[in-house]
């Protein structure tokens, strides 16, 4: 919309022609500089992949994972313990597995404080932004409050979370 | 509103230390900021900028539900530095484009509305140096209740939740120190887009002489770029449009951060701002006035 106001404004005033074309000289930089911008951003791919959800979605769950096994006091778990895999794919087939969407899956495995091989399906919804929300299986990941090991009853973690990755 | 004479004393001081353009820009710039500070508007502006987070908090603490929709929506009870990250992320949405262009979009179009360009150009001011100085303070104003805004949302945050630590956007928490600076540092980057917001404003403004249009228009484009993204568009596009360096700031929130966006952002509003200037002023130049 603005280069075309650009391009319509010296016919209004004919008589001012040799001026105004050394004037319009500065839109016109703007608007080539517009014009290369516009390429170097529209180069890339897609923004969301499954590569870069998968590589998101483990380490934020061992985090909060770890967060969990705090409150509810089982010590001995760690990141390197804890060892997740993700494998993330989206149930609209002509998606292709990339883009924002409501229907991403990801299958997660984990070793868990018992040393027990943890199978998880969690359901996530991605933005364009690169930000999703996830949702975990309540039987394995417990229900949205938890009692700590205090006895207080706290949100927990891993039940539902906010996570965002890079997409440039 | 616009025929009383320019301040005596600014002009005589200022023009013995700065070249005499630069000075008439300030003289400009200083007279459209007493006009600012004089309207209803603005100062019901700032005053709500002030009030509506301590508001916002309030009607959330009465509720059992979390707006979960929203990124930090679910942790507006458990960490007060939840509650400014969550208004910056729903204001983002439609009120930054309002808030700016509530004064840029009619800053340039006032005049055409009440007939005082004559009046204003027949002073020794060029009209790009009225230009200039309308334009830089359209531009503080947009500054100035943003940082408003996000100061009164973390006050509120931290007065009337507390300042726990907060639950990034990586599955760690921040304490309460990091967080702060981080809160202050997310609102700071969405000052960049909405400058952008505020050319926009002030092009509009120009090539419509309507203030209406100058005011509602940025609003409406604003909410069909989100429209946009939301609607899952192609990401080429969505990289161009001037809301989506609004969410830049989701990087800075993270264990280890990252700032692509955040580069991307600002040189698309920087465009966003060269262009839309470059159009307002040239039209403004080239504008019959004489019709008053």
């Amino acid at each position: 919309m603005p280069t075309r106001l650009v391009r319509h404004a010296p016919r209004a005033r004919p008589d001012l022609r040799a001026p105004v074309a050394r004037r319009a000289r500065a839109p016109l930089a703007v608007a080539g500089a517009a014009v290369a911008l516009v390429a170097l951003l529209s180069g890339c791919g897609a923004d969301i992949t499954h590569t870069r959800v998968e590589r998101s979605l483990a380490p934020t769950f061992t985090n909060l994972y770890l967060q969990q096994q705090a409150l509810l006091g089982h010590s001995g778990v760690t990141a390197a313990t804890i060892n997740p895999h993700a494998a993330c794919h989206r149930l609209s087939p002509t998606a292709h597995n990339t883009g924002a969407g409501s229907d991403w899956v990801c299958q997660l495995t984990w070793t868990d404080a018992a040393h027990r091989v943890q199978k998880g399906k969690f359901e996530l919804t991605v933005h364009p932004g690169g930000c999703y929300e996830a949702g975990g299986p309540t039987k394995i990941v417990g229900p949205v409050d938890i009692r700590a090991a205090g006895g207080r009853t706290v949100t927990n973690p891993v039940y539902e979370f906010d996570a965002c990755f890079d997409t440039t | 509103m616009t025929t009383t004479a320019a301040p005596n004393a600014a002009p005589n001081a200022a023009s013995a230390a700065a070249p005499p353009g630069r000075a008439r820009i300030r003289t400009v710039y200083r007279w459209e900021i007493a006009k600012l500070t004089a309207q209803m508007r603005t100062r019901a502006t700032l005053t709500v900028c002030l009030v509506a987070p301590f508001l916002f908090v309030v009607l959330l603490d009465q509720q059992s539900q979390v707006p979960k929709d929203t990124l930090f929506g679910r942790w507006v009870h458990a960490s007060g530095f939840a509650t400014p990250l969550f208004l910056l992320g729903f204001a983002t949405q439609w009120v930054f484009p309002l808030l700016t262009s509530i004064v840029a979009g009619d800053i340039f179009a006032g005049e055409d509305q009440y007939g005082t360009w004559k009046t204003i150009l027949t002073r020794a001011h060029s009209r790009t140096q009225i230009f200039w100085g309308k334009t830089l303070a359209a531009g503080s104003f947009a500054v100035l209740t943003v940082t408003v805004l996000a100061l009164s949302s973390l006050a509120a945050g931290v007065l009337l939740v507390g300042h726990q630590p907060l639950e990034g956007l990586s599955g760690t928490l921040l304490p309460s120190g990091r967080a702060a600076g981080l809160v202050l540092a997310a609102w700071a980057t969405a000052l960049i887009p909405l400058l952008g917001f505020t050319a926009l404003a002030v092009m509009l403004s120009v090539v419509t002489c309507n203030s209406a249009a100058g005011i509602v228009g940025p609003v409406v484009i604003g909410l069909i770029m989100q429209l946009y993204s939301f609607l899952n568009g192609s990401d080429a596009v969505r990289h161009l449009l001037l809301a989506t360096p609004f969410d830049a700031w989701h990087g800075l929130l993270r264990d280890h951060p990252y700032y692509g966006p955040l580069w991307q952002g600002a040189l698309v509003s920087a465009g966003y701002l060269a262009i839309c200037l470059a159009v307002a002023h040239t039209v403004l130049r080239r504008r019959d006035i004489t019709g008053g």
